[in-house]
């Protein structure tokens, strides 16, 4: 059985605009690393946002693990947004916050309110955090504010809270858009390989053909909020990209 | 053009003594000398009237304290980004800020005397009120201009409504708060200064008796008393807000 389903995924942002994503469908599987490319528009974010809910749909089902994450309460809904982690294109970390408190704040979902006042996390979650840190290079960072670092850097930290969490789902937006192109591999690259580590599937979305092509093993081609394209990396060529970017040039 | 119509239609209308106006300052030169001066100093440097100044700056500090812990929820609920009604919450929020902000601190310091009698209570409810609306506008507006990626990142990793704030608005706004609050405090403690005078408590009411019985040296020095101690926290708040910008 696929872990996420969508299903004629309807989208807006306001009730009398348009449509930001057509009746748009897909399954991600157990192993897959699943990349969502499209020019700028195509609504490439506003899908992934839909997953866990930070932007509501429309109409459309969206089954993960079997459960349909349209139709959650706000207790189930945060349980959800708990097992799936999330990686942002400008980073979204917390500015004034040390690394480590940064990485911690991936366990907040499973804190008490009270002890998250004070940040006071657990032994467990302080040792994954720093064995994260080392992971990813930045163990000798961690007492460091999350504003002193480089963009690599802020993203590895973005990278070691989404698996804070212990996800079951990574979902990846535009994770490397603010990234100079040797550091967009590198990041890329790690994503990739701790994923396969920790066996955890990923959906990317992704403006970069390239990297999309060399890193993913399935694509949807968006646009306009119309699947063009839905299958693996190898079937993908020039005609049907051209095709699926034909509108970029407006 | 307008403005200067209005102007002078206005002068015309409230049938403005010009020349009075031209010779106030003389007049109010003669007035200071003849009557003011020279200022009871001993009068103010007595026990009793020290008292009264302290309890002056306590009900400044209470009402400034309590004020800002009304704030927190306040301006949470009443920004419109991180509200958590947009339908429910917010316009109450808006609308007690609102209220609060209305109603003149003077307003407060009687609605208050009459109801709870005369004393620092009274006093210190009505600071309360006024700092509340004073800063919860301030601090709303200041929430609304933070970076929604945190917040959003916050959400996602499964974090309650409260955890969400903590975490993802609070350390956006914890300098802006801080500056905020040390604002606040300078408004509330000259607002104390004169909220005495109808009788909820501190230095106001040494000013009002003093007016009453036309005892004009000793209001003198009342006044001087205030503007040092205006001066005297203006200074320290100055410092705190240097100290806050280093802290960035």
């Amino acid at each position: 059985m696929p872990i996420l389903e969508v299903r004629n995924l309807i989208a807006k942002y306001s009730a009398r605009g348009p449509e930001i994503l057509k009746s748009v469908s897909f399954d991600v599987e157990d192993d897959d690393f699943f990349a969502i490319i499209g020019p700028s528009g195509a609504g490439k974010s506003t899908l992934i946002r839909c997953i866990n809910r930070l932007v509501e749909p429309v109409s459309g089902e969206i089954f993960f693990e079997g459960q349909d994450v349209t139709k959650l309460n706000s207790r189930e809904l945060r349980s959800l947004r708990r097992d799936i982690g999330m990686i942002f294109q400008e980073f979204n970390l917390i500015d004034r916050m040390s690394v480590m408190d940064n990485v911690l704040s991936g366990r907040l979902g499973y804190t008490g309110t009270i002890r998250s006042i004070f940040r006071a996390f657990k032994k467990t979650d302080i040792q994954h955090a720093l064995a994260l840190l080392d992971r990813v290079g930045l163990i000798d960072h961690v007492d460091k504010r999350a504003d002193e670092l480089s963009g690599g850097q802020r993203q590895r930290v973005g990278i070691a809270r989404a698996l804070m969490q212990d996800p079951k789902l990574l979902l990846l937006d535009e994770p490397t858009s603010a990234l100079d192109p040797k550091i967009s591999r590198e990041v890329m690259a790690l994503i990739l390989e701790m994923a396969r580590e920790l066996k955890v599937p990923c959906l990317c979305n992704i403006h970069d053909v390239n990297l999309a092509m060399e890193f993913c093993n399935k694509i949807i081609g968006l646009q306009d909020g119309v699947k063009m394209f839905d299958g693996p990396t190898e079937d993908m060529n020039e005609e049907r990209l051209n095709e699926i970017y034909a509108m970029e040039v407006l | 053009m307008g403005v200067f119509v209005f102007i002078v239609w206005g002068i015309e209308y409230l049938d403005i003594p010009l020349d009075r106006l031209f010779g106030m300052f003389g007049r109010m030169g003669s007035t200071l000398a003849n009557r003011y001066y020279p200022p009871d100093i001993e009068y103010i440097i007595d026990a009793d009237y020290f008292q009264y100044v302290i309890e002056t700056v306590q009900m400044a500090y209470l009402g400034a304290l309590f004020g800002l812990a009304l704030t927190l929820p306040l301006g949470w609920f009443g920004a419109y980004n991180v509200t958590p009604s947009r339908r429910f919450v917010y316009p109450v929020a808006r609308f007690a800020t609102m209220g609060f902000r209305a109603v003149h601190e003077m307003i407060w310091a009687i609605l208050f005397v009459s109801i709870l009698g005369f004393g620092m209570l009274a006093g210190v409810l009505a600071l309360t009120f006024f700092c509340a609306g004073f800063a919860g506008k301030l601090l709303a507006e200041e929430i609304e201009a933070i970076d929604m990626g945190p917040v959003e990142a916050m959400k996602a990793t499964g974090a309650n409504l409260f955890q969400v704030v903590i975490w993802g608005v609070y350390p956006q706004i914890r300098v802006a708060f801080t500056g905020i609050g040390i604002y606040t405090w300078d408004v509330a403690f000259r607002a104390a200064t004169v909220v005495g005078f109808f009788g909820a408590g501190g230095m106001g009411w040494y000013l009002k008796r003093n007016v009453q019985q036309i005892e004009t040296e000793r209001v003198a020095a009342i006044l001087l008393s205030i503007v040092a101690l205006v001066i005297v926290s203006e200074i320290v708040s100055a410092w705190a807000r240097a100290r806050v910008m280093k802290m960035k």
